[in-house]
């Protein structure tokens, strides 16, 4: 039995400058941090048990994995050339499809436990790009790279993604009164309406082209939102998500729509200094930053708006920043497993 | 005598001016990290570099929850290794010197862990064999070095290097020590820092 969990994150500036149809032109750049909101998978090889399970909302039982419906745990036991004598399950902190990059820390603790499990080690970097490489190239979503990349990574970083393909990790190295300060002014809500990031991404990769400058201007943001960072300057952290929403909701026709804008307002309207929908857009969570003390008038507005809308699922979630990446929690695959150098 | 005194602790006072400080906020982010997933630190070195272990374990382990030992529920743990002189010796003189940190590594590393070298030339064989060790698992190395940081500065992940003339041990193992003590009151700081939040 083998554990490894990978966190979820918040990205604050840049989303979107991650998919190649933009990065292949211009460098992209995504500013964000892991959370302490974790996706688990277990893996066990059962010596006597010839079938692949997996077990997720559903559990399934088949011979021979391209027999899998679940295509992120088909596709990587083929890619990896395990067929058989398997058993993947996995349970998350949050539902999926809100916007915090669950399903890339899926495909980034998957990926880690199986090389696990075959006795390889491999390194961040290697984790990143194997799990971007089944998500895009593999299962085929139209999904970019920063979720993978803070999924092995952890931490709060910049990762900048270069014409040729490679990606720099450059962290923000921020001590424990900064970020905690930082959390001190940060609101996070579901909004209780899960989303695809699929459909909004579609859109988006096909109006790159078009969306160039907007995107470059993006991507530029990351490196100010830094150094204001840095500095201590929330207020102008807070009013440049402001700016980065307005500019993402050009970027695609479905990224807000009319309950995500009225949330939305009426979080600015109770004091919020800005905020964005966390994710491709449509649904999922949404971020504010805001003055402490405009917080519990933040809450009880979206509250309010929420109930208006019967979002039933609707709910804050409390959070910390953390510095730790994909992890592996429990190892006892040993009798598996050789060291190779 | 005071020009000699002088001369000395300016040349410390030097050397403390330009401590490596992005590599030593990678250090602290890595243990940070090491902490989340309940990961042990293990650290290592020769002679006066064993010392500053062993000092830095006491501090560490002593200090670092000191106010809400109680409260806190998850553990921090940091170890020298070996832990007895009876398994150095042990190591020493059945398999070799150079085994003598690589061999107690090897049984008790694991894949949360993290682990601390020292050594002021970077060059010790010993400390470098634990270091290769660490690498195998993908485990990341805080490397404290001096002079020319040696094979210990190109291998590590952190790469903490007191750059100074060749053999000017009291000086860098003076800085090391401050750089460790750094280290220790930045996790001392931090829980009091979430305990009272």
């Amino acid at each position: 039995m083998l554990i490894v969990r990978a966190p979820m994150r918040i990205s604050f500036v840049g989303g979107g400058t991650d998919l190649s149809a933009f990065y292949t032109h211009s460098p992209g750049r995504v500013i964000s941090t892991a959370i302490d909101k974790y996706v688990y998978v277990t893996i066990n090889r059962p010596p006597l048990v010839r079938k692949v399970s997996a077990r997720y909302a559903i559990s399934e039982l088949v011979d021979h994995p391209r027999e899998l419906k679940n295509d992120r745990i088909r596709e990587a036991l083929l890619h990896l050339g395990i067929l058989s004598n398997i058993d993947v399950g996995t349970f998350s902190d949050v539902p999926v499809k809100t916007g915090l990059g669950s399903s890339s820390s899926f495909s980034v603790a998957l990926v880690k436990a199986l090389l696990i499990s075959q006795g390889k080690k491999a390194d961040r970097g290697e984790i990143a790009e194997l799990a971007s490489h089944l998500e895009i190239n593999l299962v085929k979503e139209p999904i970019g790279k920063q979720d993978q990349y803070a999924a092995a990574f952890g931490g709060f970083n910049i990762f900048q993604f270069n014409q040729d393909h490679s990606v720099d990790v450059i962290p923000t190295r921020l001590d424990f009164k900064r970020k905690s300060d930082f959390e001190g002014h940060l609101l996070l809500f579901f909004t209780g309406i899960a989303r695809d990031a699929s459909s909004v991404l579609t859109e988006q990769r096909a109006n790159t082209e078009r969306k160039l400058e907007v995107l470059k201007q993006m991507a530029d943001s990351v490196l100010v939102f830094r150094d204001k960072l840095l500095a201590g300057d929330f207020e102008g952290l807070g009013k440049m998500l402001h700016e980065g929403w307005l500019l993402k909701k050009t970027l695609a026709s479905n990224v807000s729509n009319p309950v995500i804008d009225d949330l939305y307002i009426a979080g600015m309207d109770a004091g919020a200094w800005g905020g964005k929908v966390l994710g491709a857009g449509g649904g999922g969570c949404l971020l504010f930053m805001a003055p402490i003390d405009a917080k519990p008038a933040i809450r009880g507005a979206l509250k309010r708006v929420a109930e208006a809308h019967h979002l039933a699922e609707f709910s804050e979630i409390p959070f910390h920043f953390v510095q730790s990446g994909v992890e592996v929690l429990l190892n006892h695959e040993h009798t598996n497993q050789t060291i190779s150098a | 005598m005071e020009q000699y005194i002088q001369g000395f602790s300016d040349k410390v006072i030097g050397l403390l001016r330009e401590l490596p400080r992005e590599e030593i906020a990678k250090a602290i982010d890595i243990l940070q990290a090491t902490y989340e997933r309940d990961g042990r630190i293990y650290i290592f070195g020769n002679g006066g570099s064993l010392a500053l272990a062993t000092h830095w374990v006491s501090d560490f382990n002593k200090s670092v929850f000191r106010h809400h030992l109680d409260k806190h529920t998850r553990r921090f743990q940091a170890i020298r290794i070996p832990t007895t002189e009876s398994e150095l010796t042990a190591w020493a003189n059945d398999v070799g010197f150079e085994m003598v940190f690589a061999g107690p590594l090897q049984n008790y590393i694991q894949d949360t862990d993290t682990v601390i070298a020292i050594s002021s030339s970077g060059t010790s064989p010993n400390v470098i064999k634990a270091v290769e060790v660490a690498k195998r698992y993908k485990i990341p190395v805080i490397g404290l070095s001096g002079f020319d940081g040696g094979r210990l500065n190109e291998l590590a992940d952190a790469k903490i290097l007191v750059a100074t003339e060749p053999g000017q041990y009291e000086l860098v193992e003076s800085v090391h020590g401050v750089i460790l003590h750094l280290i220790s009151r930045y996790f001392t700081d931090y829980f009091d820092h979430i305990a009272a939040r």
